[in-house]
């Protein structure tokens, strides 16, 4: 009998899971998959901003632990950080789908506005999915739609969010993605009649982070937090270095990024007009833009632990030196700022040294576009936005392919534009006295090669 | 659930009434003399003397004569003609011819001499003699025998014994027994009173009673399967700070790497290749028949301890150990269920000693040296190495009271100062234990174990861990960019630069804080009811708990010091406490049955075994230099992971043995397990075997072989998948003061443990006078529905992998081993004793999943993966070739460079004695293996070396295209190390009156390293930081310390 209350006692075990069943049948379950979501968006945002940082000119990588070969433009589909990405932005669109197909009808008290939340959550894995890769399968183990059925999907998914969601300040948002996905198809009518209702308005919405509950803003660790930084800016883009940064405790202190702002309307607006020949309609939208920037916060703030030295590169400048953008170029100052001597100029929207004299003086629309594009770089630096303008997209990722007999070899390559210089796009020389010439203007040759169908979508 | 158990515990009682009944039906034992006796004989003999008929009769019967051969009587002749006649008609008709009386016992036919008058059968002649083991020591409380009476006595302290009986009775035949000895048997003829009976220690006695893989005790020869036993003498010779240490070259078949030379670092344990790709190859261990913990569930939080796992390995008891026994899969761990398919360790701890007070006092202690034989820049050792002292105390107290009650106490501390600078790896370690043995009543038998040991260790930063890591800035040139940024070729640094370095580093070692405490409470009760002759119960409870502290503590001192620039407000605090409970159930019932030329052994239990891994991590960062405690932190975080496992198992084992010589053994377990759902119902291990001793045949008379064993077996045994792995699971967090839910893993409703299928089969043999013994084996398991960690595909929204049964892994290879006694004197003794090993080791199919890795980094730099047609966990990275000019040429992604599992394996080992002075040797071995020197790697990139890579390739790219040619920095892991080497004395006083023995031992730990490869090829910890949790292979030596070498003097008082 001792031995059956002993056997009795040590016979059970504690679950300390939580099934989908057992969630499911407890009350309130959409209230947490929600600010699951917000979570999720947040992983998302880390992964998206850090790796398209390194493969773009914006930033070089000077630390080991994240990816050494994006920095030369190296994308394989086997590569783990080709795959997370795609999962990250996956995950994103399975948690949306699942919210509302499993979770919405099983818990009865779930509002419209939660609903909205689902499907702007799946509009926007939607628009990652088809700015970044090639393409995507967009269900379990499902058939890869290319990148433009994303944005499709998209454009649609932002439509039922519009239709359920009752805050204005939310539509714009989502009328400003819509706008995006718009333009990145080459949609110019859709795209500016879309960008055209935000102008003037405030738009801005920003993804936020929590560094307690291990989901910090991995920019901000990567520019400021860690040190020595992580991640190196291409010296004209330093003064924008860093958007992010913390005062006190780093996992107390976590900024947000912006994925959806006012700016991008003004951006939309001059390359439609530019596409279209008229210089001066652009020129106006341009400087109404730098309005726009000039109203953005920037925040005095002590950077003094930056040394640039992470890592294996110690070329980068911590002196205030001046820049030229390429070698033909003109040395300019006020790009590249002395950390030691003072607070720095934070920028934590938006920032640029593109001036209003710059835009005025322009008389070609190439001219125009250039600075259009270097706007973009500066506005949208750290917020994952580089590779779009460059034409790069990943592929399908390995594991997925092993896993999904749908994906066949076409979307295991990786779209990278014939122009790009793989191994010097964030390369520089500097010159005795310090001063530094960048190899490339990527943006000049973008310019160059407007007319390629991976760049420029309005032209 | 409680009916189960309910059910459970009434088959229990069914059966014991089943076989106490069976019992009372039971024929009378003397059954089996009787068949004996009407065995049939034929014989044609004409005048031919006894002599000759006895050996005629022997070459019939499997009974020898026991006589006295010099008398006159045997010399008298007769004649005889039978055909098949009964032994006892054959014997009543030789007592007419001759004055001979005959009696058929167990053990022989003894005759005797019919006596002429009454008077004489009634004298007392008295037996005396004495007791020794191999070093004529006494041995006290062995047991005297006479096999013809079954009584006898028990040796006096001083090894004495004194039997009297009537002389009518000579001769007799005398069983000598003690524990961990032979059994010796003496045919007596007449009085004697100086009779001296060595007993030889029993190392690969076929007739050593084993528990491993029974249940129950059982003979070594009437099992199929091989059990390695390893005695208190020989792991006394041994100086090592932990078990798996103390056993790396003692296991023929099973190869032990320590992965560092840290405290607490982890074992790679390898028998019979890896039959699981998602579970370490550690055997599970028993001591005293409750499961220890050996970290098979990982750390959950915190992840690793300043880069590396932390093994639970390194703090089992091991001070007050009897012996050992070891089974490396197979049918041998059938028994043992759903988690036994790498093997079983069991330790069986002192309960008793000899008759008498026993106390032996033992010292040692010596220097410890780095390791340097692997360091890339010589400089590297005057940067974080120094010299440590080791100092160990033990107290062994044992002994045997008359009325069968044994107790045993045991108590060291041990102190090892590290050889890293600022005693960045000091070990400490406290055991205590208390053993028991009482005789409740003639059927009750108590044994009883209390342990409690204490470890506590610093561990410096190892690996890469970002920042300041010892290792990484000496070896990998990252002291390039690190702190104020050096020069990284440290060998061409000017004297005053190396100061410069040195006072960094020296800095940044001093500065680091973090400790690792472990309090370990064993416990284990056996009750041993025996209500019948032939029947036995043995109940054991106990429980294993182990806590581990660890606490790191990150100062912004530390950090300002560390990166060269003032930090302020960084300090952080770290402590991850992993509590771990295992509890042990047993009940085994064994029934021993002879019928005929039949003995049977039926053995059958069930166990409970539930263990709960608790995980807490709490944290504080923004915390004041000083602070020892979160509590002082700005901001504080805390985390918590649990796990809780119970299996139950029934088994069932028939061991059947025809004549003494062919053994057939059949068993089957059946396990449940509540948290792997209902879809996975009850698994099923069956094994058969059967073991033939070739040598027991009557028509085998070779005078050079002593025995002579065939052994084939099947067997399955399984591993089980963590508990829960088969739910849907959602997972919650914390985000910006609310819950989150998300998805936690995919599910799968099918999931079952994966199984591994043994078949095997061997020789034992043992010659020219057993001064070699040689065993050979095959085996081949196949692991089938083997779990996978499939990688989710992302299209599902999963990023956790899941397991899956859809694996298939082979392994195959010879097992030898073989001990020679070349010099057996009086005075001298030489054994040699080596192991051969092979290994194959292939994953047949992986169900169509992406290969994964189990170790190292990402799959665009070095990992160590799984893949369909490779062995498990072999190197894979970018494979470069160069053309003409030394330049890279091509880069294959994703190639093969290598398996890290070797093909060949074994161990070496040397006893040497002369009088009292004893040599003692071990090494290890291994040949065919690859891993991949990762330091190099770094090396190359931060511009540290230029070494593996063509000039032309520098010149050309510079160092950019590093991890393009991987290949280039892959390396043979051949290696013959020589673990131990020990000198000892014994002294032997002629008054025993203060002391027994006093033995001075000097012992070498590591002295000589013989490697293929410019790295510790042992020394994988931090490229295989998973450790004991998941599958391991190793191969990936980044900045890992390598083991130091020890020079101990002790000494050992025997009081």
């Amino acid at each position: 009998m001792t031995m059956l209350v002993v056997l009795v006692m040590v016979g059970c075990v504690e679950n300390p899971n939580v099934t989908e069943e057992v969630y499911l049948e407890n009350p309130n379950a959409m209230r947490s998959w929600v600010v699951g979501l917000q979570r999720q968006l947040a992983v998302t945002t880390n992964t998206v901003t850090v790796n398209t940082a390194i493969t773009s000119d914006n930033y070089y990588n000077n630390y080991t632990q994240y990816s050494k070969i994006f920095d030369r433009l190296q994308i394989d589909y086997y590569d783990t950080d080709v795959n997370n990405l795609q999962a990250d932005i996956q995950e994103l669109r399975a948690m949306a789908m699942y919210g509302l197909e499993v979770v919405l009808p099983a818990d009865p008290v779930s509002t419209k506005e939660q609903e909205a939340y689902l499907y702007f959550c799946l509009g926007y894995a939607d628009l990652l999915g088809g700015e970044l890769f090639i393409g995507l399968p967009q269900n379990n183990y499902g058939e890869v739609e290319s990148w433009e059925k994303l944005l499709q999907n998209a454009i649609v998914a932002f439509d039922e969010a519009m239709a359920l969601e009752t805050s204005a300040e939310m539509n714009r948002v989502y009328t400003l993605l819509q706008a995006r996905a718009y333009y990145n198809l080459g949609d110019r009518e859709n795209a500016v009649q879309l960008a055209s209702q935000l102008i003037g308005q405030e738009v801005l919405y920003s993804v936020e982070f929590d560094g307690q509950n291990g989901v910090a803003n991995e920019m901000q660790n990567a520019t400021f937090d860690a040190l020595p930084n992580r991640l190196a800016p291409l010296p004209r883009l330093d003064f924008l270095d860093p958007k992010y940064y913390s005062v006190g405790t780093p996992a107390t202190d976590q900024k947000t990024v912006a994925i959806a702002k006012v700016e991008e309307a003004y951006l939309i607006l001059a390359e439609a007009n530019l596409g279209k020949g008229d210089l001066a309609a652009a020129q106006s939208n341009l400087v109404q833009l730098l309005q726009v920037v000039k109203n953005r916060p920037v925040v005095m703030i002590d950077d003094s632990g930056e040394t640039r030295n992470g890592g294996k590169r110690e070329d980068y400048p911590n002196q205030s030196v001046p820049v030229r953008f390429t070698k033909e170029g003109k040395y300019q100052e006020g790009y590249i700022l002395n950390r030691q001597e003072g607070p720095i100029a934070a920028h934590t929207i938006s920032g640029t040294k593109v001036t209003e004299l710059d835009i005025n003086s322009t008389s070609t629309i190439d001219d125009l576009l250039y600075l259009t594009y270097r706007l973009r770089q500066e506005i949208f630096i750290s917020e994952g936005r580089r590779l779009s303008d460059l034409g790069i997209k990943f592929p399908v990722s390995q594991i997925e392919q092993l896993n999904n007999p749908n994906v066949s070899e076409e979307y295991t390559i990786p779209q990278i534009p014939s122009f790009l210089p793989a191994e010097s796009m964030d390369d520089f020389s500097v010159a005795e006295d310090g001063s530094i010439t960048i190899v490339e203007d990527l943006n000049r040759l973008i310019i160059q090669n407007k007319s390629l169908p991976e760049v420029v979508p309005f032209f | 659930m409680v009916r189960k158990l309910f059910l459970i515990l009434f088959a229990f009682s069914l059966s014991v009434n089943f076989y106490a009944n069976s019992f009372r039906k039971k024929l009378s034992p003397d059954i089996t003399k009787i068949r004996i006796k009407d065995q049939l004989i034929g014989l044609d003999l004409k005048d031919s003397p006894l002599t000759q008929v006895f050996v005629e009769i022997e070459s019939q019967i499997e009974k020898k004569f026991i006589y006295l051969p010099d008398q006159e009587i045997y010399r008298s002749k007769v004649s005889l003609k039978i055909s098949d006649a009964p032994l006892q008609d054959v014997l009543q008709r030789l007592e007419k011819l001759v004055a001979l009386k005959f009696k058929v016992t167990e053990n022989g036919i003894l005759v005797k001499e019919k006596s002429t008058s009454g008077t004489t059968s009634l004298q007392q002649v008295r037996i005396q003699g004495k007791v020794l083991d191999e070093k004529a020591l006494p041995i006290p409380g062995a047991t005297v025998m006479l096999t013809s009476e079954n009584r006898g006595t028990a040796t006096d302290f001083e090894g004495n014994f004194n039997l009297s009986l009537n002389a009518s009775d000579l001769p007799v035949e005398l069983k000598v027994t003690f524990v961990g000895y032979k059994t010796k048997y003496i045919p007596i003829t007449k009085a004697v009173n100086d009779l001296q009976i060595i007993l030889g220690a029993s190392t690969e006695s076929l007739n050593e009673v084993v528990i491993t893989g029974q249940g129950a005790d059982v003979r070594k020869k009437r099992l199929s399967t091989s059990v390695v036993t390893i005695n208190e003498d020989e792991l006394n010779k041994i100086s090592a700070q932990r078990i798996d240490q103390k056993l790396s070259a003692e296991l023929p078949n099973a190869q032990i790497n320590l992965t560092g030379g840290q405290a607490g670092a982890t074992s790679i344990i390898r028998a019979r290749g890896v039959n699981s790709a998602f579970l370490s190859s550690t055997p599970i261990i028993y001591l005293d028949g409750v499961r220890m913990d050996n970290l098979n569930t990982k750390m959950q939080l915190g992840g690793t301890s300043q880069g590396a796992a932390i093994s639970a390995l390194a703090d089992i008891p091991m001070d007050n150990i009897e012996k050992i026994e070891y089974i490396n899969g197979g049918a041998a761990t059938t028994l043992y269920g759903s988690d036994a398919a790498n093997g079983v360790i069991q330790i069986f701890t002192k309960k008793g000693g000899k008759l008498g007070t026993s106390l032996t006092l033992q010292a040692e202690s010596g220097v410890e040296t780095p390791t340097n034989d692997y360091l890339y820049f010589d400089r590297t050792k005057d940067l974080l190495f120094r010299n440590g002292f080791y100092q160990n105390y033990r107290l062994n107290l044992n002994g045997k009271g008359e009325g069968g009650f044994g107790y045993s106490f045991s108590g060291s501390y041990r102190n090892s100062s590290g050889v890293q600078i600022h005693d960045q790896n000091e070990n400490l370690k406290a055991d205590f234990s208390t053993g028991f043995r009482a005789k409740l009543n003639d059927k009750l038998t108590y044994e009883s174990s209390f342990i409690y040991v204490h470890n506590e260790y610093k561990r410096n930063r190892n690996g890469n861990q970002g920042g300041y890591t010892g290792l990484w800035f000496a070896e990998d040139g990252s002291s390039s960019f690190t702190g104020p940024g050096f020069n990284n070729r440290l060998d061409e640094l000017t004297s005053q630069e190396f100061e410069d370095i040195k006072a960094y580093v020296d800095n940044a070692e001093r500065l680091q804080d973090n400790q690792i405490v472990v309090n370990r409470f064993t416990t284990s009760q056996i009750f041993k009811y025996t209500p019948l002759d032939h029947l036995n119960f043995r109940f054991t409870g106990g429980l294993d708990y182990r806590a581990q502290d660890q606490n790191t503590v990150i100062t912004n001192e530390y950090l300002t010091a560390t990166r060269g620039q003032e930090v302020m407000d960084e300090g952080s605090i770290q402590n991850v406490q992993r509590n771990y409970l295992g509890l042990t159930l047993e009940l085994t019932g064994q029934h021993n049955w002879e019928v005929g030329n039949f003995s049977l052994i039926t053995t059958f239990g069930g166990q409970f075994f539930r263990t709960k891994d608790h995980q807490i991590l709490y944290s504080g960062s923004n915390i004041r230099d000083g602070a020892q405690t979160i509590s002082d932190a700005a901001v504080k975080d805390s985390d918590e992971y649990l796990s809780e496992v119970l299996n139950y198992g029934v088994y069932l084992q028939e061991n059947i043995g025809f004549k003494d010589k062919l053994f057939f053994d059949l068993g089957i377990r059946g396990d449940r397990n509540p948290a792997f759902g209902e879809n996975i119902g009850t698994q099923f291990y069956p094994k058969a075997g059967i073991s033939y001793m070739l040598s027991s045949e009557s028509w085998f008379n070779s005078t050079l072989f002593n025995s002579v064993r065939l052994r084939g077996s099947y067997g399955v045994a399984g591993n089980l998948p963590p508990a829960y792995a088969n739910e849907k699971t959602i997972k919650f967090d914390g985000f910006l003061g609310e819950q989150s839910a998300y998805f936690g893993q995919p599910g799968n409703d099918n999931l079952k443990p994966e199984k591994t299928t043994t078949i095997e089969g061997g020789i034992d043999i043992s010659l020219a006078n057993s001064r070699i013994n040689f065993s050979a084996g095959y085996y081949r398991s196949l692991t089938k529905d083997g779990l996978f960690y499939v990688p989710s595909a992302p299209s599902t929204g999963y990023s956790i992998a899941q397991l899956y049964n859809i694996g298939e892994i082979e392994n195959y290879g010879l097992e030898v081993s073989a001990n020679f006694i070349p010099i057996e004197t009086k005075d001298m003794n030489l054994s040699i004793t080596a192991s051969f090993n092979t290994l194959h080791n292939e994953v047949l199919d992986s169900g169509g999943a992406p290969a994964f890795n189990i170790n190292g980094f990402s799959s665009r730099t070095l990992q160590t993966v799984v893949q369909e047609g490779y062995p498990i966990g072999f190197l894979r990275g970018n494979y470069g070739t160069f053309d003409e000019n030394g330049v890279l040429e091509k880069s294959e992604p994703q190639s093969y460079l290598g398996t890290t599992i070797p093909d060949i394996f074994g161990n070496l080992s040397l006893n040497y004695s002369y009088k009292n002075f004893g040599l003692f040797a071990n090494a290890s071995y291994q040949a065919g293996a690859y891993a991949h020197n990762w330091d190099a790697q770094f090396r190359y990139y931060y511009g540290a070396s230029e070494d593996y890579i063509p000039a032309g390739e520098i010149e050309a790219n510079g160092r950019r295209n590093w991890l393009s040619f991987t290949n280039r920095f892959v390396e043979k892991t051949d290696f013959i190390k020589i673990r131990t080497i020990g000198l000892s004395y014994t002294l032997q006083p002629k008054n025993k009156a203060i002391y027994k023995t006093i033995m001075f031992g000097f012992t070498a730990v590591n002295p000589l390293n013989f490697t293929s490869s410019s790295f510790d090829p042992e020394a994988t910890i931090s490229g295989a930081a998973q450790g004991q949790g998941g599958a391991s292979t190793g191969g990936i030596s980044y900045a890992t310390y390598s083991a130091p070498r020890q020079f101990l003097g002790s000494i050992r008082i025997n009081l």
